[in-house]
């Protein structure tokens, strides 16, 4: 078993319904082929850095998985047949760092998808600290740097109240 | 002899922070190695050490090919960027 991950874009023109369908079946490929789905994480709607086949926009969904290593070029024989796709990444985590890293990853979408039944203020906490070491080593320009402000506001507005 | 340094010495941003791995859906960390037009900066102009510039190179590769990071901007959207980033 070796870990993995698997981004899919999936056409934009569906709606939310045949969207979250279409990634149902993705995930039965998946667990089907024998894998071990860790978590899932929909990033949602978002632009294109650039058209692909015409389309402006897409729904990102990232699965992140385990699985034998033989499976993966069925899986992915699996997602070129599907129409449904715009586009697949699929990442191996093989290393120790790798497999660390990959944890940490899963962790994060756990976090991410256990988030919206809390409070807002405390969702908007977590990613600002987490965001921090790695806003500080690149010169990291607009997204990040004015997310983290947006972000720490809230929760010092909070303090201050409380 | 003894030519003197014209520029500050440069140093890996990514050793000092000690960064093992990089997630190529982190598009904002990604920008400090992209030039404007979103080429991979060289590591002359970084100063990024090779193990880190290997990584970025890699990692960049992949959020082009997810579509996160443009592979080429014509010259209009190079114009239009900037715009956005203030905002």
């Amino acid at each position: 078993m070796r870990n993995y991950e698997n981004l899919v874009i999936v056409k934009p023109t569906f709606t939310a319904e045949e969207i979250q369908s279409s990634i149902n079946t993705i995930e039965e490929i998946i667990t089907s082929n024998g894998g071990e789905i860790a978590i899932t994480d929909s990033m949602g709607m978002r632009k294109l850095a650039y058209p692909i086949d015409k389309n402006e926009r897409g729904y990102y969904h990232i699965i992140y998985y385990s699985i034998a290593p033989s499976a993966i070029s069925e899986i992915e024989r699996r997602f070129r047949i599907n129409e449904d796709l715009l586009r697949f990444v699929t990442i191996k985590y093989d290393t120790n760092r790798e497999i660390i890293a990959w944890n940490k990853l899963v962790q994060k979408a756990e976090k991410k998808a256990a988030a919206p039944v809390k409070e807002e203020a405390p969702v908007a906490e977590t990613p600002a600290v987490e965001e921090a070491p790695v806003t500080e080593a690149p010169v990291a320009e607009t997204p990040v740097v004015e997310e983290a402000p947006v972000a720490q506001t809230p929760a010092v507005e909070k303090a201050a109240a409380e | 002899m003894a030519e003197k340094r014209k520029y500050k010495k440069r140093y890996c941003k990514y050793c000092e922070s000690k960064v093992d791995f990089m997630d190529y859906k982190d598009v904002g960390a990604l920008r400090f190695s992209l030039s404007e037009r979103y080429k991979i900066m060289p590591r002359r102009l970084t100063g990024n050490c090779k193990r880190h510039q290997d990584m970025i190179s890699s990692v960049i590769k992949r959020a082009r090919a997810a579509a996160l990071v443009p592979y080429t901007v014509t010259r209009k959207a190079v114009i239009t960027a900037p715009f956005e980033n203030l905002r």
